[in-house]
C-alpha cells in the first residue's frame, strides 16, 4: 500500500472514532435539553394519546443505550431519521441546505488563502517598513472582531448606504436556475446562464468576505511571523551569500519552509469558519444550514440536531484530513518517515 | 603587479541604534593574493563575520550599517558599484562564495540536495538544463570524496550526517570556480575530527583551483594547519599580522600572546575570555618583518 493511502486510511479510521464519540455526546446532550420533543412537534393542541403515540414511535421511552442503538442502526443505512420540524428525512434537509453553507465557506476559505497568504508574504518581505506596519495594522483589525460583526458592518456600509451589493439571499428574485448541485456558482454555469452566475457572485462576495476577514487577518499574521522567523535561519544567509534573487529567497527559502507550521493552523481556521458561518448566514438571510440548525434546536428536533452536528463534525474532520495530507506533501520529513515505516 | 583578489583598506563600520552609533570596525586593512589562504582570527564579537558580510556586499543593504573605507575585489571597488552589480559578484562564476559554520542548518530543509545544487549552478549558468546540472553536481561531489553522489543528491540535508553536509557545502561553494572563498568558522558545529577531515579536503581543492581564501576562525590549531598568513583582529582592529609560522612561533602583540597561550595547539576549541587590559591591547599594529600591508602590496 502506498504511504499516501496508508496515511489516508489511518486518518479516516481516527476520524470515524471521533465521529462516533461526537454522535454519542450530542445524542446525550440533545436528550437532556428540557422539554418533550413529541409535545413540541405536535403543538399544544395535540391530544395526550397522539403525543404518547409519537413518543412510542420515536422510542423516547426506551433506555438511552437502546435509543442510541436504534440510531446507529439507522445511521449505518444512511438514515438520520425524520425531522419533526420539516417532516422530511433529515438527510434530505441537509442535502438541501448544506451546499449553500459549503459554497459560502469554500469561497471564504479561498479568499483567506488568496488574500491572506500574499499579504503575509509581502509583510515579511518588507518587514520593518511602512508596508509591513500597514499590513499588520489592517490585519489586526480583521482579527479583532468576530465574523458576524463584520457581516453587519459590511452590510450596513456596502449594501445599505453605498448600495453596491445586495442585502440578502443567493440570487436576485428575477432569476431562476434549475438546482442541480445546490452550489449556485456551479448551477448557474451548468445552466449556461452567465448573467445568473454574475448575479450569484455578486450576492456571495459580501457574506463570504465578512466570513473570511478574520481568517485573512489570521493567515496573514501567521504567515508573516513564521516567515520572519525563518528569515533568521542560516540557510537564508547562505542563499543571500550565493546571490539568489530576493524574490526567490522569499518564495523558496523563507516562505516554503515556514508554510509547514502555518498550514496546520490555517486549516483549523478554515474549519472554524463552519461555525462562524452560522451567524453570517443569519445576518445575510443565507439559506444554508444555519437557519435549519437554529430552527431544529429551538424545536428540540432530536434527529435533526444530531444529524446537523454530525455533518458539521464530518466536514471539520474532512478538512483536517486534507490539511494533514497537504502538510505531509510539503514536509519532506513526514513524507520520508512514512515511506520508511 | 596584478591586483590582489581582495584588498581592504581602512574599513570602518558602525551600527546606528536608537542610542547612537556603535563602532564595530575601526579601520581595518588586509589583502589576499591570488591562491593565498589568509586567516582572520579573533575572539567572539571582534568583527570577523561583519567583515565577510561587507566583502560579500551583504551588509551594505542594511540601513543601520555605516560603512566607510575601501573594499576591492580583483581591483573593482565595491563601493562604487550599484547594488545590482555588487549582487552579481556573489555566487556567480569566478566571483565569491561562502561556507558557513553549521552545514546542516545552512541547507534548505524542504528541498533535496540536487535542487539546491542546481540553484547554485544556475548562478553561473542561468539556463543550465537538468542533465548538465546533474552531471556537474556529481562531479563536484566526487571531488569532495563522496562515494554515492547520486544518493546524496536525492537526499535532504536532514538525512545526511554533518560531515557529509559539510562536504556538500564545500562542493557547492567551489562549483562555480570562485576567485574568493569566504569560510566563516567552517564546520565549528561539527566534531573535531570530522572538521579536520573536511578542512583538509577543502584545503586540497582550493590549492588545486588556485582559489583565494579568507578563513575566519576561533580555532588556532586549525588556522595553523590551514592558513598561509594570519591577521589577528581584536575589538575591530587588526593588531598583528604575519606568516602563519612566524606569527605562531614569535607572537608580538600581547593579545596574540594571550590567544596563543590560552589555547591548546592542535585541536583547541573556542577562545576563552581574555582579561581586558586596554592600555596593553591597544598597542599599535604589529606586522612581522616584510609583512606590513605596504610592503606586501608594493
Ligand atoms: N546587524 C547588526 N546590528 C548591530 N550590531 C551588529 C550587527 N551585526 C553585528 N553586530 C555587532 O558587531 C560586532 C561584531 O560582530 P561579528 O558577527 O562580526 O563578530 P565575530 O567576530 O564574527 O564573532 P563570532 O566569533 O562570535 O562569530 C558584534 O559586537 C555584534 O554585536
Ligand atoms: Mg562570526
Amino acid at each position: 500500500m502506498s504511504p499516501f493511502f496508508r496515511l489516508l486510511a489511518k486518518r479516516l479510521g481516527t476520524s470515524l472514532i471521533v465521529l462516533i464519540g461526537v454522535s454519542l455526546l450530542i445524542f446525550a446532550i440533545a436528550r437532556v435539553i428540557p422539554g418533550d420533543p413529541a409535545r413540541i412537534a405536535l403543538g399544544p393542541n395535540a391530544t395526550a394519546e397522539a403525543v404518547l403515540a409519537l413518543r412510542e414511535k420515536l422510542h423516547l421511552d426506551a433506555s438511552f443505550l437502546t435509543q442510541y442503538g436504534y440510531f446507529l442502526a439507522d445511521l449505518a443505512r444512511g438514515d438520520l431519521g425524520i425531522s419533526l420540524y420539516t417532516n422530511r428525512p433529515v438527510m434530505t434537509d441537509i442535502a438541501q441546505f448544506l451546499p449553500a453553507t459549503l459554497e459560502l465557506v469554500l469561497v471564504s476559505g479561498l479568499m483567506m488563502v488568496a488574500i491572506g497568504l500574499p499579504l503575509g508574504i509581502l509583510s515579511a518581505r518588507r518587514r520593518g517598513t511602512w508596508v509591513d506596519h500597514t499590513i499588520r495594522l489592517v490585519t489586526m483589525l480583521g482579527v479583532s472582531a468576530p465574523a458576524f460583526v463584520w457581516a453587519v458592518v459590511l452590510m450596513l456600509a456596502f449594501s445599505y448606504f453605498l448600495k453596491i451589493f445586495p442585502i440578502a439571499g443567493r440570487l436576485s428574485d428575477s432569476i431562476t436556475v434549475p438546482s442541480m448541485t445546490g452550489f449556485m456558482l456551479i448551477d448557474t454555469l451548468l445552466a449556461g446562464n452567465l448573467r445568473a452566475f454574475a448575479d450569484a457572485v455578486w450576492h456571495l462576495i459580501l457574506p463570504a468576505f465578512a466570513l473570511a476577514l478574520s481568517g485573512i487577518g489570521q493567515a496573514a499574521r501567521l504567515v508573516r511571523s513564521n516567515m520572519v522567523e525563518t528569515y533568521e535561519r542560516p540557510y537564508i544567509e547562505m542563499a543571500e551569500a550565493y546571490g539568489f534573487p530576493e524574490k526567490r529567497i522569499a518564495r523558496r527559502y523563507a516562505f516554503r519552509p515556514s508554510l509547514i507550521p502555518s498550514l496546520t493552523i490555517i486549516g483549523l481556521d478554515f474549519a472554524a469558519m463552519l461555525g462562524s458561518a452560522f451567524l453570517v448566514e443569519a445576518v445575510y438571510a443565507w439559506p444554508g444550514l444555519s437557519r435549519y440548525g437554529v430552527a431544529v434546536i429551538l424545536r428540540k428536533d432530536l434527529n435533526a440536531i444530531v444529524g446537523t452536528v454530525l455533518i458539521i463534525s464530518a466536514m471539520f474532520l474532512i478538512v483536517n484530513i486534507i490539511v494533514d495530507i497537504l502538510v505531509s506533501i510539503i514536509n519532506p520529513r513526514i513524507r520520508l518517515s512514512q515511506r520508511a515505516s | 603587479m596584478t591586483n590582489p583578489t581582495l584588498r581592504i583598506d581602512d574599513l570602518r563600520l558602525g551600527f546606528k541604534t536608537w542610542s547612537g552609533t556603535i563602532d564595530v570596525l575601526h579601520g581595518i586593512s588586509l589583502h589576499i593574493r591570488k591562491g593565498e589562504r589568509v586567516a582572520l582570527v579573533g575572539e567572539s564579537g571582534s568583527g570577523k563575520s561583519v567583515t565577510a558580510r561587507i566583502v560579500l556586499g551583504m551588509l551594505q543593504q542594511l540601513k543601520s550599517a555605516r560603512i566607510s573605507g575601501t573594499v576591492e575585489f580583483e581591483g573593482i571597488n565595491l563601493e562604487t558599484l550599484k547594488p545590482a552589480s555588487r549582487h552579481a559578484l556573489r555566487g556567480t562564476a569566478m566571483s565569491m562564495s561562502m561556507i558557513f559554520q553549521d552545514p546542516t542548518s545552512s541547507l534548505n530543509p524542504v528541498y533535496p540536495i540536487f535542487t539546491l545544487f542546481r540553484e547554485v549552478l544556475q548562478r553561473a549558468e542561468p539556463g543550465i538544463d537538468t542533465e548538465t546540472a546533474r552531471r556537474k553536481a556529481i562531479a563536484a561531489l566526487a571531488d569532495v570524496a563522496i562515494n554515492e553522489p547520486e544518493r546524496v543528491l536525492e537526499s535532504y540535508a536532514f538525512q545526511l550526517s554533518g560531515g557529509m553536509n559539510q562536504r556538500v557545502m564545500i562542493a557547492m561553494a567551489l562549483a562555480n570556480n570562485p576567485a574568493l572563498l569566504l569560510a566563516d568558522e567552517p564546520g565549528t558545529a561539527l566534531d573535531v575530527t570530522v572538521q579536520a577531515q573536511t578542512l583538509r579536503l577543502m584545503s586540497e581543492l582550493v590549492e588545486k583551483h588556485q582559489t583565494s581564501v579568507l578563513f575566519i576562525s576561533h580555532n588556532l590549531g586549525v588556522v595553523r594547519e590551514f592558513a598561509d598568513r594570519v591577521y589577528v583582529i581584536y575589538k575591530g582592529n587588526i593588531v598583528e599580522q604575519g606568516p602563519t609560522a612566524g606569527l605562531f612561533d614569535n607572537p608580538q602583540h600581547p593579545y596574540t600572546r594571550a590567544l596563543l597561550s590560552a589555547v591548546p595547539r592542535i585541536t583547541g576549541g573556542g577562545i576563552p575570555d581574555i582579561e581586558d587590559d586596554p592600555a596593553q591591547f591597544l598597542a599599535p599594529l604589529f606586522a612581522h618583518q616584510g609583512y606590513s600591508e605596504k610592503e606586501l602590496l608594493k
